[in-house]
């Protein structure tokens, strides 16, 4: 998939993004809505014109989408309600002979786990459980790519966690899959590449180290010692702040082996007990907060 | 698959989801024929047509059908498809590899179906309960009303759909206009006792002409009804409506208001 300095207006919003080519699991993010993750995807799906620029999915400019395009894509799209008169199966059935080379409809229901839930009508499922059949009906064509725009919005945490597992299970089954998230541990967790957008512009890409990565060296050593140790022998530059059962210390460090190394010396030669040691790694959403308030100038080059 | 099993299909489909939507079934079947009833009740006996007395409830039962036509092919079509839209359902549609008019040939047909079951059903109470005579000339003029006055309707349904943004505008709308229309094609109130100038402006509308020629069918012996004028302003609608369809149908949801 390319996408060359797209530009598209669309209800007031302009995206555009630089080339960049979806690998197998791929996750565009936007903390806020209007960063423009459904205008650009629904460019993608053949949804809605752009006003600028190429775009290739497949190999087929999505602007004129045509039957043996449609065959070879799959679509989760936001906000879409099922037909409640008919089962989980009937639907699947339904779907499936819109396309050319559809998947066996049973194995599509054991895909999104509603082995339990086939005979019963859509009426009857839970919020999760729809959006999992939504999932189905975009992958019971066998797809080449599925596109799955938001897809655990509005569910509640064990129906997001049975949700991720399906997207684990279709991601070792090698599936190309192009999933927009309001979550950034959504995407950290599935994706194997991640774009994220503001305002419809890309402003960061890569995977999650990567996109850690671009924030800079904000790895961080924590511990707890008694307030008696001597962290002037340590050596290294620190914050300290006193806590109650003793002094908490903050190391900003760059190499974090060799730093991680220095304080373990440093508190054996001192028969220091340290509490709570921890490294933190700066999280996506911490690079996200760091996008999203920086001022666009200073976030384009990135 | 070829398309035209596809289309089948997806018409079979409609239908099934059809029978297990009992407010469908009510809207549909039931309130038709209990209006035949209720009509035969009030209206019993005698009416005045074209100046000859004829059995009021060979009149009703005409109009009643014609009535059925316009409230299936279009009144529940526009709801149909106004609900299938706001709920994203076309959209979905949409981004499949099924050609658009396999779900608009199953709609219809779905209407179709409706049709075909609740005039058999009313022409039945007629015969069984109310004396109504059946004869050749008037099944043939039946069957080609029934053909054309739902693709007139349906196509008329097909382009106010696009004026409905909502479930709830195209409940209102509907049902509402076939109503009204109703009352002035002499549908619910014999010809005979309307009001000249109420009839004239029904005149300018499809009903009247489609209740007409069925009247025309039920109650003049040896005629089927199919006069050319009725025949006309049934086809004169239906192509206007086909041609706002093609211009203005939308698949993906519109925004409340945005007519």
């Amino acid at each position: 998939m390319d996408c060359a300095s797209r530009t598209a207006t669309w209800s007031g919003s302009t995206a555009s993004t630089s080339r960049y080519a979806a690998r197998r699991f791929s996750g565009s993010s936007g903390r806020t809505n209007g960063a423009g993750k459904t205008t650009t995807i629904e460019i993608l799906e053949g949804y809605r014109p752009r006003n600028a620029g190429d775009v290739s999915v497949l190999g087929v400019d999505p602007a004129h989408p045509n039957r043996a395009w449609r065959n070879r894509i799959g679509l989760v799209l936001q906000e879409c309600e099922l037909s409640p008169h008919y089962t989980v199966r009937e639907t699947l059935s339904m779907f499936s002979r819109y396309f050319e080379s559809p998947t066996d409809v049973e194995a599509v229901v054991a895909l999104v786990g509603l082995v339990d839930k086939a005979g019963d009508r859509v009426a009857q499922l839970s919020g999760g459980q729809k959006r999992r059949l939504d999932v189905g009906l975009g992958l019971v064509g066998d797809p080449e790519l599925l596109f799955l725009d938001e897809p655990t919005t509005g569910l509640d945490p064990s129906a997001r966690r049975e949700m991720w597992e399906m997207m684990e299970g279709l991601r070792d089954a090698g599936k190309t899959i192009l999933l927009t998230t309001h979550y950034m541990d959504e995407a950290e967790h599935l994706a194997d590449r991640i774009i994220i957008l503001r305002q419809g512009e890309i402003v960061a890409q890569g995977t999650s180290g990567e996109l850690r990565d671009s924030l800079g060296d904000v790895t961080h050593i924590a511990f707890r010692v008694r307030t008696d140790a001597r962290l002037d022998l340590l050596g290294m530059e620190a914050d300290i702040s006193a806590h109650l059962d003793g002094v908490l210390v903050r190391i900003a460090s760059k190499s974090v082996q060799a730093d991680l190394g220095r304080v373990l010396h440093w508190a054996d030669g001192q028969a220091l007990e340290l509490a709570d040691l921890e490294v933190v790694r700066p999280t996506l959403d911490d690079v996200f907060v760091e996008l999203a308030e920086a001022p666009p100038e200073e976030v384009r080059g990135q | 698959m070829s398309d035209v099993s596809l289309a089948v299909a997806q018409t079979r489909y409609s239908v099934k989801g059809y029978l297990r939507d009992p407010s469908a079934l009510v809207f549909t079947i039931i309130m038709p024929v209990v209006l035949l009833l209720l009509f035969n009740a009030i209206f019993h006996g005698n009416t005045l047509f074209d100046g000859i007395h004829v059995k009021s409830a060979a009149y009703y039962t005409a109009s009643i059908i014609a009535y059925t036509i316009m409230l299936n092919g279009f009144g529940s079509l526009v709801i149909r498809i106004a609900t299938d839209r706001e709920a994203g359902q076309l959209k979905r549609y949409r981004g499949t590899p099924m050609p658009s008019w396999v779900y608009l040939f199953a709609e219809i047909g779905r209407s179709v179906v409706t049709i075909v079951v609740t005039s058999g059903v009313l022409l039945a109470v007629g015969a069984l309960f109310y004396g109504v005579t059946v004869s050749g000339h008037m099944v043939v003029g039946l069957v080609v009303y029934v053909v054309v006055g739902t693709a007139c309707f349906a196509a008329l349904g097909l382009a106010l759909a696009r004026a409905c943004p909502t479930t709830d505008s195209a409940s209102a709308v509907g049902p509402f206009s076939t109503v009204v229309l109703a009352f002035l094609s002499g549908v619910f109130i014999p010809v005979a006792i309307m009001p000249a100038w109420l009839l004239d402006i029904g005149k300018v509308f499809p009903l009247e002409h489609l209740a007409r020629g069925l009247q025309l069918a039920f109650l003049v012996p040896g005629s089927t009804g199919l006069t050319g004028t009725n025949l006309a302003v049934l086809v004169a609608w239906g192509a206007v409506g086909l041609l706002v369809a093609i211009r203005t149908f939308r698949w993906e949801p519109l925004a409340a208001g945005a007519c």
